[in-house]
């Protein structure tokens, strides 16, 4: 179909149409130009990303099933204490491990070991970590890997290293989510006590 | 005991590793083939569209502003946290998913500076999560009373935390890239 179409709006170009069914001719030929170049995109991606990350994805993936989900609810406990040095716990420590193993979206279910006071800000904290961890581990979030992988195939195309923005990345992530889970835990208190005024 | 038990041992444990990995194979398989090839399909004539028509040259024109400035990136982020928007442009991570893959775009054209690609990872997706946080807090067993007041807390939480995401973001980006220039 597609040879077919460049073979036949090659012969008609030969010489320059005009009118309306030139016009038609320049019109398919911009048409199928869109889903040419489409195709030869979808060809880089699928060639150039998609072997490593499936290799990726199944190593983890493996990884995942030795450890074993039950084996991190130990880490949810310890997560709920309170005090100053549980909070990097609760929201660092936590997120980071029950999304790179529980992966999005089972790893909010680890806020079942925390009061409720704290689930909010766990919850914010976990899904907030689903994309920066995307770029050295992938299979945390695949569904969603276009908003790592976008940018970063702007930054391929310029021959440059992934490796040193997948690196911030991850760590600028781990910062935000602390801050996200400190500032969100102190709204949800201050929400709750009002509403407990309130009744 | 002896060596038939031993041998009953190491087959068991060789069974169990190669049915783990064989069932990791193909829960990656499962994965690739219904969420990740299906976005790059829909990624690609994206691009495709952009790169061959005018749309390339009008978006960059509005994003280069935008996006290749501290403020411009703020002022993303802003939007994007305000509380009535960020649940509707949260679902599935598609608005961030396409924003991401423009930026991508202007990026590797040239038109926003590469060290930018960090602070703007963040601006694209101060919403994530908004639309799931009900959904969210269930999976954790929270109570009723607790999504009341969890879903206003985590917008209300993104106003700030969004931007100074950004800002964080851009003070980790510097450095990043910038021999390239």
């Amino acid at each position: 179909m597609h040879f077919l179409a460049v073979g036949f709006l090659s012969a008609v170009t030969v010489d320059k149409p005009t009118g309306v069914l030139g016009a038609l001719a320049t019109g398919a030929e911009d048409f199928i130009k869109v889903f040419n170049k489409g195709g030869s995109v979808l060809l880089s991606l699928m060639g150039g990303i998609l072997p490593t990350l499936v290799v990726l994805l199944t190593a983890v993936n493996a990884l995942v099933r030795i450890i074993g989900p039950e084996r991190i609810e130990n880490l949810g406990k310890a997560a709920a204490r309170p005090g100053l040095q549980w909070y990097p716990v609760r929201y660092i420590v936590l997120p980071f491990v029950s999304v790179f193993v529980l992966t999005n979206p089972m790893a909010y279910t680890m806020g079942r070991f925390l009061p409720e006071r704290f689930k909010p800000a766990f919850y914010d904290s976990a899904v907030s970590f689903v994309h920066p961890i995307l770029g050295i581990f992938p299979h945390a979030n695949p569904g969603e890997l276009f908003v790592y992988v976008g940018i970063a195939t702007g930054i391929q195309q310029l021959g440059l290293g992934l490796g040193d923005l997948a690196v911030r990345y991850l760590l600028v992530g781990l910062v935000v989510i602390f801050i996200r889970g400190i500032v969100t835990e102190r709204i949800t208190a201050r929400m709750m006590t009002k509403s407990e005024k309130g009744e | 005991m002896g060596f038939s038990s031993t041998v009953t041992k190491v087959g068991r444990s060789v069974g169990g590793v190669v049915g783990i990995l064989y069932q990791a194979g193909r829960d990656t398989v499962d994965t690739v083939i219904r969420n990740v090839i299906p976005f790059m399909a829909f990624i690609s004539f994206i691009i495709g569209l952009i790169l061959t028509t005018g749309i390339g040259d009008w978006i960059a024109k509005g994003i280069k502003g935008s996006a290749s400035s501290l403020p411009g990136l703020l002022l993303i982020s802003v939007v994007c946290a305000i509380p009535l928007l960020s649940p509707l442009l949260g679902p599935g991570a598609v608005i961030a998913q396409i924003v991401g893959t423009l930026l991508g775009v202007e990026i590797g054209k040239g038109n926003i500076p590469a060290q930018y690609s960090l602070p703007a990872l963040f601006a694209i997706n101060p919403q994530v999560g908004c639309d799931f946080i009900p959904v969210g807090l269930a999976l954790g067993e929270a109570e009723p009373a607790t999504v009341e007041i969890g879903v206003p807390a985590v917008l209300f939480s993104r106003m700030v935390t969004g931007p100074l995401a950004v800002v964080i973001a851009y003070v980790a980006s510097f450095g990043l890239y910038t021999s390239a220039k």
